[in-house]
């Protein structure tokens, strides 16, 4: 149990002053505010309550989904959102989406969609697991697993593919 | 096993005398109960795995030989032998005059000995057993031994967690991991080899104190930090994380008395034990990132002393005003104290290394030297599913279940995910201090997913038992007749996900293996390539040089070089050497930096200053290997221009892009660098097709072809013009 006080209101201060033992209390009983009257205000100090799990869970979710598109490495290295590449023959600017040659670099955008498909891929075991929850009804549950379950598939299939579009000697 | 059903083997002798119990060892006694089925079985995975963590590390030693890899293992080698041969004294008391030539390191107060002495006392050990093995092999191998071991921790930290299906599943997971194997691999003798163990040690050890709340486990978790100080200088991560763990789970209200005891003794114990590494020294009083630990255990005391205080007094509202009090003093003191020491200078501030962690962009603006090092670039997407593929999706679903079920260790797991992974984020190289943490809650997500599944496998047979030995009300009937229609349906459903669970994690097990022998299992060393019939060529270059050096030059000869050789120089070249890995001196570093840079006399003159002998350098335009001085160049002005505002990046640069041909600025085609790598260059032909001086690595035909070298003289080029030596001539006598 956190010793910690929450709120206590001003209306409840006057009550305390016979029996209260702190001494800035008292110093400020006598300094300003024996000439000095207070305003009557309605004010609150704010409460502090923590939020629930499955709050911090979502913040977290969108920090993950942050920092494994390689946000920090967009913020320092600053490459452009889309690569470019001209065609030798035509002279025309085709976009090019995976940064090719390295492991690790990457455009803007090909890092968004990854980081969304490993997101995506998490949210459908979360989904599965929902699924199997014993107090919903069974439509409900059957919808979720076929969601959870598609989800998923899609996740892995694209990031399989998005792979081996990047890295081309992937498993061979 | 064979004692319990003793007496059912005489029973069933004595009452059915047939075929199979006429021998003498009856087959009833193999029958083990489930219990023990499950701990065999428990036993026999766990083996299973120690064994594969070690034997996925050795593709390199099965390819190449058994060699250490890299930069840095050679230092930690030599030092190795240094302790084996000389002993501890000798070892902790080394100043090292071969390296850093006019000012020579403090070898003994300047490492982290925890690997040195690890290996040394496996060699004694193995020594003492009467097997007579070489330094050498027990360096390479340290480092897969350590990963089994790291598994085995890993199984009992999940089973803490979670269970001991978790446990298993996160030691299967760590063995192969690709974010582990990248710097444990076999030859790989880092820090790194046995810190991740250390850090997992640990923190296994304290969420077991937190746990139980016993002193046996948070002093053994006191020795464990110890040993993680003495191995790595992520021990900074530890003093760190659980400060930040335990205020979490002070803001959460989950304050006990096993909290209290868990964390007051690990700090002081571990404080004054990391104290007798000379190269923590103490930084744990003095250093701003230690603060933080001293700070949330002063609080602790405040909070223990709160609810002793709550616990005398009766009164409500005289405990409210007291706490009030309390905790305004206990901040104000704690900031002055804060605020004098930081002023004062006592305490220091926070270490560029570890400050641009927190701000990422804090080395690109001010320390190049942090800088340029590969490892410390940030992360892209494809680097994150390179080292952890399918854990990327079962992190999340991981950090689900351990939400739903809070307790004080998941959200330990929970914290140490969160925090490594952001850091890896920001540095390549601390994947490997996430990957611990990311193996653990995937095995969570795993665990719960395979358990639910499976759990939906089962309803069948326990409805339809029961229906059975209870006999059937009309209301159990109906119900069970429902069920039934819906049952074979959902148990074919979770049949094919368990498929599918099992397809993906087999899909990991290729995808980990894959990874390890293309990619994380090169030495460095010794680069291969694919000839034109697809033959592998291997270039031995480096080695060459390195004995060259040693059996052709004076035994006090001094070798000028780029840092990135220095360990190797000196533990393989056995020669002094001008600068080298550890990059403790920037302005010795920025002199060389600038002595390449320069023309060559202004060369001439520093390399005198310096009484250098020898300049190497590396260089791969015959090869076409891109990792050479050339490339690094651009390192060398930016180091040395930081120092010697005489050395400008834009005088190197043509329309701010970096060439060698014929259009490269004139400063460029004439520096020391240019000259030593490119020298004799012109008259070779590299490619089919391309004129003489085509540089492969940079893909062009370079600028100057006419070198003429007046105070070096070329000694040694290897057979594939990748290491160059030249000697320094004396000068000229004057007439």
């Amino acid at each position: 149990m956190a010793p910690r006080s929450d709120s206590q209101t001003l209306a409840t201060g006057s009550d305390e002053n016979e029996s209260s033992i702190d001494p800035i209390f008292h110093i400020l009983r006598i300094i300003p505010f024996s000439f000095l009257r207070p305003p009557r205000l309605r004010l609150k100090l704010p409460s502090f309550t923590l939020p629930s799990p499955m709050t911090v869970f979502s913040l977290i979710l969108l920090t993950y989904f942050l920092v494994v598109s390689g946000f920090v490495y967009d913020v320092i290295v600053e490459p452009p959102g889309i690569g470019s590449t001209q065609d030798p023959i035509t002279g025309s600017v085709r976009p090019v989406v995976f940064m090719s040659g390295r492991v690790n670099g990457q455009y803007i955008i090909e890092g968004l969609s990854s980081g969304f498909m490993f997101v995506l891929g998490g949210i459908g075991i979360i989904m599965l697991d929902l699924a199997l929850d014993k107090n919903r009804a069974k439509s409900v549950k059957a919808s979720y697993a076929t969601a959870g379950v598609s989800s998923i598939v899609i996740a892995y299939v694209m990031s399989m593919l998005f792979i081996r579009i990047k890295i081309p000697g992937y498993l061979r | 096993m064979g004692g319990k059903s003793e007496p059912a083997k005489s029973e069933s002798m004595a009452t059915k005398p047939d075929l199979l119990n006429t021998s003498f060892f009856s087959f009833k006694s193999l029958k083990l109960k489930t219990k023990q089925q499950e701990l065999l079985l428990r036993i026999s995975i766990l083996g299973l795995v120690y064994i594969l963590a070690f034997i996925a590390r050795l593709f390199s030693v099965l390819r190449y030989e058994s060699m250490i890899h890299e930069f840095d293992p050679y230092f930690n080698y030599r030092t190795t032998l240094f302790l084996t041969e000389k002993g501890f004294y000798e070892f902790w008391n080394w100043f090292d005059s071969e390296s850093w030539y006019p000012l020579g390191r403090i070898i003994g107060g300047t490492l982290y000995p925890g690997l040195m002495v690890t290996a040394a006392l496996i060699y004694w050990t193995l020594r003492f057993l009467r097997f007579f093995v070489h330094i050498r092999e027990v360096c390479v191998l340290t480092a897969p031994f350590f990963a089994s071991n790291t598994t085995l921790v890993a199984y009992f930290f999940g089973k803490e967690l979670w269970d001991t299906g978790a446990g298993l599943v996160a030691a299967v997971l760590i063995a192969i991991c690709p974010g582990y194997i990248s710097r444990s691999v076999a030859g790989s003798y880092d820090n790194e080899a046995v810190a991740i163990f250390a850090l997992l040690l640990t923190f296994y050890l304290f969420v077991k104190a937190v746990n139980t709340g016993s002193l046996a486990w948070a002093l053994a978790s006191a020795f464990g930090y110890f040993y993680m100080v003495s191995a790595w200088g992520g021990y900074v991560f530890i003093i760190n994380l659980v400060p930040l763990y335990v205020l979490v789970l002070l803001i959460t209200g989950r304050y006990s008395m096993r909290l209290y005891i868990a964390y007051n003794c690990m700090y002081i114990l571990g404080m004054l034990l990391a104290m007798q590494i000379r190269f923590v020294g103490f930084q744990h009083v003095q250093s701003g990132e230690h603060m933080g630990a001293m700070g949330v255990f002063l609080l602790m005391q405040v909070f223990y002393f709160l609810d002793w205080v709550k616990y005398q007094l009766n009164d409500t509202k005289l405990f409210q005003t007291f706490l009030r009090i309390t905790v305004t003093s206990a901040i104000l003191v704690g900031g002055v104290a804060v605020g004098v020491g930081t002023a004062s200078g006592y305490i220091s501030p926070w270490t560029g290394r570890f400050y641009s962690l927190l701000d990422p962009t804090y080395a690109k603006d001010h320390i190049p030297i942090i800088a340029s090092v590969s490892e410390h670039q940030p992360t892209a997407w494809s680097s994150f599913m390179f080292d952890y593929h399918i854990l990327l999706f079962l992190f999340p679903a991981g950090l689900y279940f351990c939400f739903k079920r809070l307790t004080d260790a998941t959200i330990f797991i929970v914290m140490y995910g969160l925090t490594s992974l952001y850091f890896a984020g920001v540095m390549v190289r601390l994947i490997l201090v996430a990957t611990p943490a990311v193996c653990l809650i995937s095995a969570i997500a795993v665990s719960a997913t395979i358990k639910n599944l499976t759990s939906l496998l089962r309803t069948k047979q326990k409805v339809s038992q029961t229906g059975s030995t209870k006999g059937a009300g009309s209301s159990k009937a109906s119900s069970k007749v429902t069920l039934d229609q819906s049952q074979p349906f959902q148990k074919n459903g979770a049949i094919a996900l368990l498929v599918g669970v099992f397809y993906l994690l087999s899909r990991y097990a290729i995808h980990c293996t894959w990874v390890t022998a293309e990619a994380y299992s090169s030495p460095s060393i010794v680069l291969a390539a694919r000839g034109a019939h697809g033959n592998r060529i291997i270039f031995d270059d480096y080695r060459e040089a390195y004995y060259w050096l040693r059996q052709n030059t004076a035994t006090d000869a001094k070798i000028m070089s780029w840092w990135d050789y220095g360990y190797q120089i000196t533990a393989m070249g056995n020669r002094t050497v001008i600068v080298d890995n550890n990059t403790w001196n920037n302005t010795h570093i920025a002199t060389v930096g600038r002595a390449m840079s320069s023309y060559e006399d202004e060369a001439y003159d520093i390399m005198r200053s310096l009484d250098v002998n020898y300049v190497l350098v590396v260089f791969g335009g015959v090869t076409g290997y891109s990792s050479d001085d050339i490339n690094k160049f651009l390192w060398m002005v930016r180091i040395g221009g930081g120092v010697f505002p005489v050395i400008k990046e834009p005088d190197y640069l043509v329309n701010g892009e970096f060439r060698v041909d014929k259009g490269a600025s004139p400063k460029m085609l004439n520096c020391l660098m240019y000259k030593l790598c490119y020298y004799r260059f012109g008259e070779l032909t590299t490619e089919y097709g391309k004129p003489p001086g085509y540089d492969r690595a940079r893909g062009v035909e370079i600028g100057n072809k006419d070198i003429k070298l007046e105070h070096l003289e070329e000694a040694y080029t290897t057979s594939n013009w990748i290491v160059r030596i030249y000697r320094v001539k004396p000068p000229t006598n004057r007439l």
